[in-house]
């Protein structure tokens, strides 16, 4: 039995692909890569079979990468999980130092790690997400933010048991779903350097914007529906719901003011436009508070600026 | 490793579950009963941990039926997957047999047997629901809701999962249908003739009738546009997809109907209304048509009608 099984979905990416599953295998000693074809009409399958060491599955009618990821989960063997997609990457040794982190806390149930941009820098300058890496219980604040690179996190598979698989019908946040769930019952743990490079929504490139009124609309969706009716939700007072709540939406507002902004800078009127209605529509309150705290920011730094 | 592994989800009823787990492990040799409690809140827990050999797994988070299964197929390390619920029973011997039918059709996804009606008492009403489908390719039929697949009846290959997906949990109580037309366009479908499950089923006007079913219609109706997206449906010819999205809203559509009288003749009128709306927004012409009159009518005054096969 491999000690952890790397989970990576792909479609039509066979070019990306080989350099993903040898970053997977140079990443742990005894480790199991897992590929699901998620019935790619390309040369995937060729590729695959090129490639040493890896167990190839192949999805004969498209999943998604949720459902993808739920049918690798089937087949992986590991104690520990991990995901990958194909065209990220794991750095050499990141997963057996992240291993026996958590092996050393029997009752945490995951550890993740940063992501760093590939070379690129985020808007505020920074190379990696996320800056910092909360960890212990850190059921609240993942309510209110997705801080879990989805490659970077590495969790026991006896978690599932527990919290459930992953939810197609959420494809595009399914990861953060998860994290949520296993939070909700588990320690997470954090190893506070790179454990992984990302190459999807970087900074510079344009495919993020186009999705983001759609990953609102889902999250904010997911957020009352589901999140907030987890047992461990429910039991809480109401006024830590709100907060939670509160959050949540602040976050979700400037995630969509800066990709209104961004769209605006491109000259996508459309997709600006778009984003801000969806903004005014779910999040007002959010941006409202956002404006508010930003003011005070800025008189405070004017205040210190003049002493 | 067992040969079978049988799955059955439970939310809340401790005291069905026991009579569930003993029928299914009579019902093979080799069988790995495999109990998923979707997070109950009573002593379901308590319960499963008295009964010996079986492998449970507790959900934290309630996941319905659908995520359950999927959790339950997670844990389970057989080759052969059977589904059960917490309420209905496996006949003895009757794994035994699906899964000699699966080893001697090789190139099946899965094999259909038949089932012996229950009461809500869990008394038998001497009624047989029969696959009435002679095996094979099932994909058409199973899409048109002619040949009705219960999940108590089935043994599936596991390694469906991995071509077709797991069950998604966004189509609460389509889950099952959705699955195995998704296998059946893949795989040829097996028959055992011989009653395998006792189904329990649901009276008319126990709770859940209302307008829950309208509504449970009405999405099997759009969900059938899903599945007729599927490859093979797709690269049929046009005028085949469109009888086949007829001929099942009719099926859908006189189902609604019949519904719709059941509940006018128990004096309930608001989900009859439901219902016979339902019918109309689907396939006006059909729900208004002499015929459709007639079996109201007859339905009205012959007691005990059938209702039309399919959901």
């Amino acid at each position: 039995m491999p000690e952890v099984s790397v989970i990576i979905p792909t479609h039509g990416r066979p070019h990306m692909l080989p350099r993903a599953v040898e970053s997977a295998r140079a990443a742990a000693a005894d480790v199991e890569v897992v590929v699901v074809d998620d019935a790619s009409i390309d040369e995937t399958a060729e590729v695959c079979r090129a490639l040493k060491g890896v167990r190839y599955l192949r999805v004969e009618r498209n999943q998604g990468v949720a459902g993808a990821r739920n049918i690798g989960l089937l087949s992986a063997r590991g104690e520990y999980v991990s995901f990958l997609d194909d065209d990220d990457v794991r750095l050499p040794s990141s997963l057996d130092l992240q291993l026996d982190a958590l092996r050393s806390l029997p009752e945490a149930g995951l550890i993740y790690g940063q992501a760093l941009y590939d070379g690129q820098t985020d808007r505020a300058g920074h190379d990696r997400y996320p800056q910092t890496c909360p960890r212990g219980d850190v059921f609240w604040k993942l309510l209110a933010r997705n801080f879990i690179p989805c490659g970077s996190a590495v969790f026991r598979r006896s978690c599932l048991f527990a919290a459930g698989l992953l939810d197609h019908s959420v494809a595009g946040i399914d990861d953060w779903d998860l994290w949520v769930r296993i939070a909700a019952l588990y320690p997470v743990m954090a190893l506070e350097q790179p454990v992984m490079i990302w190459r999807k929504t970087t900074p510079g490139s344009d495919q993020g914007s186009a999705r983001a009124v759609e990953t609102v609309t889902l999250s904010t969706r997911q957020f009352h529906r589901r999140w907030l009716k987890l047992p461990r939700a429910a039991r809480a007072t109401a006024a830590l719901r709100r907060e939670a709540s509160r959050q949540f939406s602040k976050n979700m507002a400037s995630y969509l003011a800066f990709e209104a902004a961004r769209s605006l800078s491109h000259g996508h009127l459309l997709r600006a436009q778009n984003c801000a209605f969806a903004l005014l529509r779910l999040h007002s309150r959010g941006l409202a508070r956002r404006t508010l705290d930003g003011f005070a920011k800025g008189s405070s730094m004017h205040g210190a600026g003049e002493h | 490793m067992a040969r079978v592994s049988i799955i059955i989800p439970t939310h809340g009823r401790p005291q069905m579950l026991r009579r569930a787990v003993e029928s299914a492990r009579a019902a093979g040799t080799d069988v790995e009963v495999v109990v998923v409690d979707d997070a109950s809140t009573d002593e379901t827990a308590e319960v499963c941990r008295a009964l010996e050999g079986i492998t449970y797994v507790r959900l934290e988070h309630n996941q319905g039926v659908a995520g359950a299964r999927n959790v339950g197929l997670l844990a389970s390390s057989a080759d052969y997957i059977a589904l059960l619920d917490d309420d209905d029973l496996r006949l003895p011997g009757s794994l035994d047999r699906q899964t000699a039918a699966l080893d001697a059709e090789a190139a099946a996804g899965f094999v259909c047997g038949s089932m012996l009606m229950a009461d809500q008492d869990g008394r038998l009403t001497g009624e047989v629901s029969v696959p009435g489908h002679p095996g094979g390719d099932a994909f058409w039929d199973l899409l048109e809701l002619v040949f009705p697949v219960m999940p108590i009846s089935v043994v599936i290959r596991k390694e469906c999962f991995t071509r077709v997906g797991l069950f998604d949990s966004g189509l609460p109580g389509l889950d099952d249908w959705d699955i195995f037309v998704r296998i059946a366009e893949l795989y040829p479908v097996a028959i055992v003739d011989e009653p395998v499950s006792i189904y329990k089923q649901p009276t008319p006007s126990s709770g859940q009738g209302s307008s829950a079913q309208a509504r449970h219609l009405s999405r099997a109706a759009r969900h059938h546009l899903k599945l007729l997206r599927l490859p093979r449906a797709a690269a049929a010819p046009a005028s085949v997809r469109r009888d086949v999205r007829a001929r099942t809203l009719d099926r859908i559509a006189d189902t609604l109907l019949f519904n719709a009288a059941h509940r006018l003749r128990e004096g309930s009128y608001r989900p009859a209304a439901a219902n016979g709306l339902a019918a109309l927004r689907l396939k006006a012409s059909r729900a208004l048509r002499p015929a459709g009159y007639r079996r109201l009518a007859s339905m009205l005054l012959v007691p005990e009608a059938k209702p039309p096969r399919g959901l």
